[in-house]
């Protein structure tokens, strides 16, 4: 496969105030990977998603999607251009059917109902949720509600998704069902980047990950790799690899 | 010849042929008028529905609107003899521009800024008609209002001695506007419209422009406000500043819409119809209390948005529900 850089980050950084949330980060990720960002509670990892997807503008640095500078882009035009996203707390049209939510998203490509019918039915059939598809959205149970959010930013057709702790608060069987989603989008051809607290999920999904602790990166590789660096374990454990955190 | 066998088809076919021969039956002006007046506020609360309910931003001052519509086609009647039929046209694209330029600043802020930018451009724009005496040459009336050169009888120019043909002419208008209305709701629109109101941020993610979005919205809504307020200036053929872009116009057709139901295709229509026949009722039997039908809305609004926020439109979709399900078995007996 070809190491064609999809997503890179420059020096990145963003400051609120006088508080540093992100701090010189840079990494990038190619096409066809699934790139993990993990890190402890506070780390930083959905404030690098608000920045990769324009909710915020780094205070330096710069974002390139696919060669393109996207640094000032607003948030729906850095949809437009190919990355979906997913929110932590999902956010779903409650009052209306799945199948419309994803509606909504499917629309981004086209001005026809029956279009954007057509393909979100397809999203709902590659994500496990096409049993729901007449379902209000608030009615879901939290896994299918996690699985909407992903119907929903994939119905934009994105080249590149970014999972925002999809399985976060989900059951062990929940993740392992969850984790074959992830997968099945993935081998459709879509460019992954996740941040995860379920440590065990990230690795087992993830070909690299890239850990960051007070908005630095401090170790970048492998799964395996990284779980023995020792900074890593600082990070996760405390000072005196107290008890574990997750 | 299948499809109008269903009563989901051919109820809503009676409910206009209905409506449509009322003057048959209702010969007083002082009803026709009545009526006209009830369809012209479900026209209104379903025309601010559009920007008010469907994307979900408070618009408080479509009195302007109304104001900008009548005012237009009155002046380019009286000074330079355009019929109102083609002023009807320009009147709305006046409003419409004026809904562009309010909600384009403002429409990117989020919150009550909208709905107060909305509050202080209407009541600028009274003040300036109430101000106003002149225009160039031509004679605006200021506090005044302004009359409209009554012809008689004279159709080319929207003008009847029969209150007949302006039921009509409201029941097409509304009618034109509900179509509208349930098209934008089943359509892409309508679609980001919603996703908009239940949740920007998740809007904005999907790569919805929802600045452009709500724009578009707040631009068709005063646009049909405007011509609703040129039928307003040909039915009642005088403007007065205060009462055609005052609060009173601007606050009823929000007290309508939320009372029927905001963000439906119906709901807005129905509060028009139902409250406009309350309070016509009560300035009959409680004649000596000015503005009581205001105060009652007030109390109504209140009510709903505590107690039934979904509107009027959830009694109504029960009560269509069990009525269509009960002609539906009674069909099925039949056929068995």
């Amino acid at each position: 496969m070809p190491h064609r850089a999809l997503l890179e980050l420059r020096n990145v950084t963003i400051k609120f105030g006088g508080l540093i949330a992100v701090n010189d980060l840079s990494f990038t990720v190619n096409e066809g990977e699934i790139v993990g960002l993990i890190g402890p509670n506070g780390a930083g990892k959905t404030t690098v998603f608000n920045l990769i997807s324009g909710v915020y503008r780094p205070t330096k640095g710069e974002i390139y999607f696919n060669g393109e500078n996207i640094v000032g882009l607003k948030p729906y035009q850095v949809c437009q251009k190919g990355i979906g996203r997913t929110f932590q707390l999902v956010k779903p049209f409650g009052n209306k059917t799945v199948l419309y939510n994803v509606m909504v998203g499917a629309f981004l490509h086209t001005n026809n109902t029956h279009v954007s019918r057509e393909k979100a039915l397809e999203v709902l059939k590659l994500v496990g949720l096409h049993h729901r598809k007449d379902m209000l959205a608030k009615n879901l149970t939290i896994v299918d509600r996690k699985k909407l959010e992903v119907a929903k930013a994939l119905a934009t057709e994105p080249k590149l998704l970014l999972l925002d702790e999809v399985l976060a608060g989900l059951n062990p069987a929940e993740v392992n069902e969850a984790i074959e989603v992830i997968k099945r989008i993935h081998r459709a051809g879509v460019t992954i980047l996740l941040i995860e607290h379920v440590l065990k999920a990230a690795m087992a999904l993830s070909q690299r990950v890239v850990v960051i602790d007070y908005g630095r990166k401090i170790a970048e590789g492998p799964p395996e790799e990284v779980t023995n660096n020792p900074e890593v374990i600082k990070a996760y454990l405390g000072e005196r690899y107290g008890a574990a955190r997750n | 010849m299948a499809r109008l066998a269903s009563p989901r088809y051919y109820l809503p076919v009676l409910l206009i042929l209905l409506l449509f021969a009322l003057p048959l039956f209702v010969k007083s002006p002082y009803y026709l008028h009545i009526m006209a007046m009830v369809l012209f506020w479900a026209y209104m609360a379903t025309a601010w529905n559009i920007v008010g309910g469907f994307a979900g931003q408070l618009s408080l001052g479509h009195g302007a609107y109304v104001a900008a519509g009548a005012y237009t086609s009155s002046l380019l009647f009286a000074y330079l003899g355009i019929s109102p039929w083609f002023g009807m046209f320009i009147g709305g694209l006046v409003a419409g521009l004026m809904g562009f330029l309010v909600g384009y600043p403002t429409l990117r802020l989020r919150g009550a800024y909208y709905a107060l930018a909305t509050v202080g451009f209407a009541e600028g724009f009274r003040v300036i008609l109430t101000n106003t005496t002149h225009i160039g040459k031509w004679k605006t009336g200021g506090a005044e209002g302004f009359m409209i050169p009554l012809l008689g009888n004279a159709p080319q120019h929207m003008q009847f001695i029969s209150k007949v043909p302006y039921y009509y002419l409201i029941l097409v208008l509304f009618l034109i506007l509900v179509l509208i209305c349930r098209w934008i709701d089943g359509s892409k629109l309508g679609y980001y419209l919603t996703a908009l109101r239940e949740d920007e941020d998740a809007a904005l993610a999907l790569g919805i422009n929802t600045a452009r979005v709500k724009l578009v919205a707040a631009t068709l809504s005063a646009f049909f406000a405007g011509v609703g307020g040129v039928f307003y200036a040909q039915l009642i053929r005088y403007l007065e500043p205060n009462a055609i872009a005052g609060p009173i116009m601007s606050n009823q057709i929000v007290f309508l819409a939320i009372v029927g139901g905001r963000g439906t295709v119906l709901g807005p229509a129905l509060g028009g119809l139902v409250l406009t026949l309350i309070g016509e009722i009560t300035r009959v039997v409680f004649n000596q209390i000015m503005g009581l039908h205001l105060f009652l809305y007030g109390l109504l609004v209140v009510l709903f948005v505590i107690f039934k926020p979904r509107g009027l439109i959830e009694f109504l979709e029960v009560l269509w529900n069990r009525l269509v399900n009960l002609l539906e078995r009674r069909e099925g007996k039949h056929a068995a």
